[in-house]
């Protein structure tokens, strides 16, 4: 049986192989990837093999804990579309225990397992220090490796089977953007640290604190035996083989309720009314920003932008903070960044309609309609942030005057992107995650077109907004009315280009319906 | 291993029984004498599409009167959806013209459009929208009034029974209640043609009955109904002309009477389409293995 699986699982792994080359490049980078990093880890183990045992010790935990965080969250995050489902053998009617190890087998045969394999067992080189440190070492090494794929195994099934829901698939995505803002405070924190002075130290009782931890009894014995702790070693050890058998004991319980449990349904809310279509007019034009709207707060596709856009605009500033940039110089990021990223944002707007397009294309609207009412939320909410943020970093920078060519230079980003983008949505769209996928998932073939695309509307709106940053630049530099230029400017250029692009979008969408559903049909 | 048998499946006859216990049965629609059908709203002339090196659709020309009830009928990969798209103006036919009313589709769209009302298959929906948010979309997108819409839309949702799931979103909604909801929403401009592409697939039985009742009322008021579907005897009994699409070329159409004939139109499509074949070489099926 479990020689079977072992098949089934290569077979899988060479099918990969007769997939699209893009597909095929992927997995070659992956394996890359994870040999180079295996490699690296390695060399560095044996390295560690003629270090102070302390050092060692420590470093060790404090990696070895990332790794194995790193098997418990990635699945659970990114949703990994699990080739090998419990529920894909339910009706096979193998025994539950059979199953259970053979799925655990056949999960060794990845790139990840494989490189925590081979990292593991180079751990115990390091340890090779003396007998009882070698043996503890051994034991840990197997436990290394059964921590992790029996964390991914749960986790993957977790995510597939609690998370589930539509629901609960757009709350994880929602969730792994908060970790990633938490993180920041910690790097803020750390940061503060003087490392020179009492970095080791510093290390010394993370790795303390994680050794108590799930996540690093199992690399601290060895460690704790090397410096001769033999109590806390066989501690640690309890505590890192007592994870493998609860997480056995997890993995098992999980595969015999999933074999009984047919997908979950969610429970469906309630709207009352219409919505945003009660607020905005009641023609074409208003119906398509009305839905737009909507979209905006309830796709989780939008809603993440919604989300990263101004997160990125204040995180970019930390590393400037962080170096001791002056404060006048560090208000200067915020807004430009927020405005050219929400302006770029919807340059393959029709492509997220996929091909529920076809209702813009039956009913004739007019390319006008389409390309303002699909602009509605985004200048609704781009420019009072781009006013009041101005403001904001102007209060900041303790300078009144520089509100003004922020301002200009802020509307001339978003509108020159608006502007590019009305066309580019239209006569370039390109495959994206479809309505209902993981956010962070991915679409099958997205080919030339979507580099392409990115990158070109990214460049041409600054190259639209440079005669505006240089007017700025000038009123940095020099004072004077050089501000006030630069807020005529950013206004006249971002309506000129605004006006114009979507005056040639709109005859694009027109004449290009049947086009667009056909380029969505590609990646229904 | 589940090899289908190849023998008439034996779910069709279950799924049109409850249709025919309705009253409405009775009602031929074939006794509906001709000159009735004497003005011509959908006209194809020459139509094809090719992709790639596969022509899908090969020159075809068809007419429908108006106030018929016209079905297509085809086997998979016939032609049926790809024909039916390049009459709505999704997707652009390589040489030919369709008219509409006397409007041609592809030349002067935004006017004939206004007089076709659409369902397409297996195309999404806006479907974050709540069913009451699509329909007022669909509705205000065609051009309608606010008060319209909304009265519409109460009309709609009452007729075709879906007053416990407007306020829901469309995504959480089963695929026939989906099929409802895009149905409605493609009469909310109460179009003079509605081209349906496969209607009543994975609708119940009990809901299609309702729903054929609301398109012979919109037939019998003067609308027109083109339909397509694999279900033979439920063209057969809903439709008052038909016509048979196999490889990209109408093999025969015109009323119902005139292509089956005496026969049943299934074994007449049957003939048409290149015979049965034979559910020969699975003896293994017929003894089991446990």
């Amino acid at each position: 049986m479990v020689a079977q699986f072992l098949r089934l699982k290569l077979r899988l792994l060479g099918n990969a192989f007769k997939r699209s080359p893009w597909q095929i490049f992927g997995l070659i980078v992956g394996i890359v990837y994870g040999v180079g990093i295996a490699f690296f880890a390695v060399v560095a183990l044996i390295g560690l093999r003629f270090a102070d045992p302390d050092i060692a010790r420590n470093s060790l935990i404090i990696a070895g804990s990332v790794v194995v965080l790193g098997f418990t969250l990635v699945p659970l995050v990114l949703g990994i579309d699990d080739t090998l489902d419990p529920r894909r053998f339910a009706l096979f009617g193998i025994d539950n225990r059979r199953l259970a190890v053979g799925l655990i087998v056949a999960a060794m045969i990845s790139i990840p397992s494989l490189a925590i394999t081979a990292i593991a067992l180079a751990s115990v080189i390091t340890w090779t220090r003396d007998v009882g440190t070698t043996l503890i070492a051994l034991v840990s090494a197997l436990a290394i490796v059964a921590t992790c794929v029996l964390a991914s195994r749960v986790t993957t099934s977790v995510a597939a089977y609690v998370l589930s829901t539509r629901r609960a698939r757009e709350f994880t995505a929602l969730v792994g953007i908060l970790v990633i803002v938490m993180i920041s405070p910690v790097v803020i924190i750390l940061s503060e640290v003087d490392w020179g002075r009492d970095g080791a130290r510093m290390l010394g009782s993370i790795a303390d604190g994680l050794a108590w931890t799930p996540l690093g009894a199992v690399w601290a014995a060895p460690g704790d035996a090397a410096t001769g702790e033999w109590g806390l070693a066989f501690l640690h050890l309890l505590i890192a083989l007592a994870t493998v058998g609860l997480l056995w004991l997890a993995w098992q319980g999980l595969l015999a309720r999933m074999l009984v449990t047919p997908e979950r349904e969610g429970r469906a809310k309630k709207y009352e009314g219409l919505g945003w279509f009660d607020r905005l007019p009641a023609n074409p034009g208003g119906a398509i920003a009305a839905r737009t709207a909507t979209y905006w707060l309830r796709d989780p596709r939008y809603r993440n932008s919604l989300f990263i856009i101004p997160i990125s605009a204040i995180a970019l500033t930390i590393p400037f903070v962080v170096v001791g940039v002056p404060h006048h110089v560090v208000a200067l990021v915020p807004v430009p960044v927020f405005a050219l990223l929400l302006g770029w944002s919807v340059h393959n707007d029709v492509a997220y309609d996929n091909t529920a397009v076809w209702l813009h294309v039956a009913s004739g609207t007019r390319g006008r309609a389409d390309r303002l009412g699909r602009l509605f939320p985004a200048l609704v909410i781009g420019i009072p942030v781009i006013v009041a943020g101005s403001f904001f970093a102007a209060w900041y920078a303790d300078d009144w005057s520089l509100a003004g060519a922020l301002i200009g230079v802020g509307i001339a980003l978003l509108f020159s992107g608006f502007g590019l983008s009305s066309v580019s949505s239209a006569r370039f769209p390109y495959p994206v995650v479809r309505p209902g996928d993981g956010a962070f998932s991915q679409p099958q073939n997205t080919g030339a077109t979507m580099a392409l695309a990115q990158s070109i509307i990214f460049v041409s709106s600054v190259i639209l907004s440079l005669p505006t940053i240089g007017l700025a630049a000038l009123g940095f530099f020099y004072g004077g009315d050089w501000y006030m230029w630069a807020l005529l400017a950013g206004v006249g250029t971002g309506l000129l280009v605004l006006i114009g692009g979507v005056a040639l979008g709109s005859r694009i969408f027109s004449r290009r319906g049947p086009e667009m559903l056909a380029s969505a049909l590609l990646n229904s | 291993m589940k090899a289908e048998p190849t023998a008439e499946p034996p779910a069709k006859p279950e799924k049109a029984e409850p249709v025919e216990q309705s009253p409405r049965a009775e009602k031929a629609p074939a006794a509906k004498s001709s000159p009735q059908f004497s003005q011509i709203v959908l006209s194809m002339t020459g139509l094809s599409k090719r992709f790639g090196d596969k022509v899908a659709v090969d020159a075809i020309d068809l007419s429908v009167p108006t106030g018929s009830f016209y079905g297509i009928v085809g086997p998979n990969g016939a032609g049926k959806t790809t024909t039916l798209s390049m009459v709505t103006g999704l997707l652009r036919p390589d040489s030919g013209t369709v008219t509409v009313h006397g409007i041609d589709v592809w030349k002067e769209p935004e006017r004939a459009k206004r007089s076709i009302g659409v369902l397409p298959d297996a195309l999404k929906l806006f479907d974050r929208l709540t069913g009451a948010q699509l329909l007022y979309y669909s509705g205000v997108l065609r051009g309608l009034d606010r008060d319209t819409v909304v009265k519409r839309s109460a009309d709609l949702v009452t007729a075709f029974g879906i007053d416990d799931a407007v306020n829901r979103l469309v995504t959480d909604y089963s695929a026939g209640m989906t099929k409802k909801i895009a149905l409605a929403a493609a009469m909310i401009h109460s179009p003079r043609l509605l081209v349906l592409d496969e209607p009543f697939e994975s609708v119940d039985p009990v809901s299609a009955a309702n729903l054929i009742e609301i398109l012979q009322r919109y037939v019998e008021s003067g609308g027109t109904v083109v339909l397509s579907s694999h279900g033979m005897d439920f063209i057969q009994r809903v439709c008052d002309h038909v016509a048979v699409i196999v490889g990209g070329h109408v093999l025969a159409s015109g009323t119902m009477d005139e292509v089956r004939g005496e026969q049943t139109l299934e074994d007449r499509f049957v003939e048409l389409a290149g015979g049965r074949k034979a559910a020969e070489g699975m003896e293994w099926l017929h003894s089991f293995s446990d």
